[in-house]
């Protein structure tokens, strides 16, 4: 009862979900003993040197810069493209072979022949990030807008509204829920290619530090930066569901299941 | 199945379309073949491919990691839900613990697990079995909390013990949920055991795409890069039509 009690505070469960990693951790390296394996203290101790080299800054800028502008792209055509599939049978029908095709292809895996095509700049890892994050975006727009109450749409074509006034006004705003879920499932896709990307091509980036810090047996960095990313990973997630109750404060909310990964 | 097979054909005919317009940018010039090779190129290589002992067994080496992968992740994601589902301060102790984890990148992981595990088949299972866990934890859990607590109420009141009720009614309950969630997996799993290859391994489908792109054989590059996308495609739809067979009776299916 008392356990129960202590887990209803906000801010426990977290907190005490982390403190139980750090412990498991921190036994299982003293149970292996080895140097490849620093314990969480040691790791932990790692993060201050690693935030005083200016490097980390402009390897994680130059990161986050290419995961946003990946991401954006994606909303601004992906979104679109997923509601008209929505409304449109004939679109649908077009575009979902051609997606289900797609959807197995890993996508980070077109790298190297990207940059055949665009050259070894930053266009090729923002192309990835945009591939990857579009699916679960126009799967989840398209679902939101099938579902839309015809009634509402029949009922603002009553009322005299064009076709570009009830996408915006109608359907839009109908298919929301389902356009977020689709961007937190695709917040998390954009932050694994960012990495994955950049651990294939390391040119700079968080992968690149990853395996650098590797190849120069600097192991603590290479956890304490895992620690960064993965924390990385939860406040991208928090930030996201901060601005979704923004957003949808008109709608009942539900509980949210977690993200499909 | 052949009236399937043709209103299949027929729905895909988008595909068809974009694999001839591929061909035609290849062949034409437009494109650089040597940049862009054509489609009938790709698949007589894959084809040609299929008869050879060493792609074989880069192939089996990436079908090993993924299957045992997988397999650690059901088990695991499967019995952890159930767990976290039945037992009250399981739950409690599991949420939080799934809250931080399942958004954080796994990938990430990747070179503590070399590090850890070596850089042979353990760390890219184990790689494979973290991306894989969650879907199927998070909907084994989701799904068995779900279940209609009546079921769960006359199964005890039989004196079932908690086990059986655990694997009898609640998982049996839950299977749609727990399905959906593998179906996820699977395709997650062909993703990131050919990311993991290319990263670093000196076997399998993803190793043999950078050796490939080292030597800039273009077409080689494609051969590996279509075999795991319809190795994924296979499994996938394997997994939905054994979920059709499985959900027989069920009410709704989604």
């Amino acid at each position: 009862m008392r356990m129960r009690a202590l887990f209803a505070v906000p801010g426990v469960p977290p907190l005490a979900s982390m403190a139980f990693l750090l412990v498991i951790w921190q036994m299982a390296s003293l149970a292996f003993g080895q140097s490849a394996f620093p314990p969480a203290t040691q790791a932990l101790r790692a993060l201050p040197g690693l935030f005083q080299d200016p490097g980390t800054y402009t390897n994680l800028g130059a990161s986050l810069w290419r995961m946003g502008a990946g991401f954006i792209l994606a909303l601004v055509v992906a979104v679109p493209v997923g509601l008209v599939m929505g409304r449109s049978r004939r679109v649908a029908g077009f575009l979902s072979p051609i997606l289900t095709a797609v959807y197995p292809i890993p996508k980070a895996a077109l790298m190297p022949i990207l940059m055949l095509w665009v050259g070894i700049g930053d266009l090729s890892k923002v192309l990835v990030i945009f591939l990857g994050v579009s699916l679960p975006l126009v799967y989840h727009s398209y679902e939101g807008a099938r579902a839309v109450d015809e009634k509402l749409i029949w009922s603002a074509r009553a009322m005299g509204a064009g076709p570009v006034q009830r996408a915006l006004r109608v359907i839009l705003p109908a298919a929301l829920p389902d356009v977020l879920l689709g961007c937190r499932t695709g917040l998390a896709m954009a932050l694994i290619l960012m990495i994955t990307s950049e651990m294939i091509v390391r040119q700079s980036g968080a992968g690149n530090i990853l395996f650098n810090s590797l190849d120069m047996a600097q192991y603590d960095n290479v956890y304490a930066m895992i620690v960064v990313l993965g924390a990385l990973g939860v406040l991208l997630d928090l930030a996201f569901e901060q601005v979704r109750r923004r957003l949808m404060f008109w709608a009942d909310t539900k509980v949210e299941p977690l993200p499909p990964t | 199945m052949m009236r399937a097979l043709k209103a299949g054909l027929a729905r895909a005919y988008s595909l068809a379309l974009l694999l001839a317009a591929w061909e035609i940018v290849s062949r034409s010039g437009i494109a650089n073949p040597q940049t862009l090779p054509s489609p009938s190129l790709v698949f007589a290589q894959l084809a040609q491919a299929l008869f050879d002992v060493q792609f074989l067994h880069h192939f089996a080496q990436t079908t090993i990691r993924l299957v045992c992968g997988l397999t650690i992740a059901t088990v695991l994601g499967v019995g952890l839900g159930l767990g976290a589902a039945t037992w009250p301060l399981g739950g409690r102790l599991l949420e939080p613990l799934m809250r931080l984890l399942a958004p954080s990148p796994k990938i990430a992981l990747y070179p503590a697990l070399i590090l850890i595990l070596g850089f042979d088949h353990a760390s890219k299972i184990a790689l494979v079995a973290a991306d894989t866990l969650f879907p199927i934890l998070l909907s084994t859990y989701y799904g068995a909390r779900l279940v209609e607590r009546k079921l769960i109420w006359s199964a005890q009141a039989a004196g079932t013990s908690p086990m059986d009720c655990a694997l009898r009614v609640i998982l049996p309950a839950a299977l749609p949920s727990v399905l959906t969630g593998f179906r996820v997996a699977v395709v997650i799993s062909c993703v990131v055991v050919f990311l993991a290859e290319m990263i670093t391994s000196t076997d399998g489908l993803g190793h043999l795409l950078i050796r490939a792109a080292r030597s800039f054989k273009t077409l080689d590059m494609f051969v590996p890069l279509v075999t795991i996308s319809l190795l994924g495609l296979g499994l996938d739809a394997a997994v939905a039509m054994a979920r059709k067979r499985l959900l027989v009776g069920y009410p709704d299916q989604r």
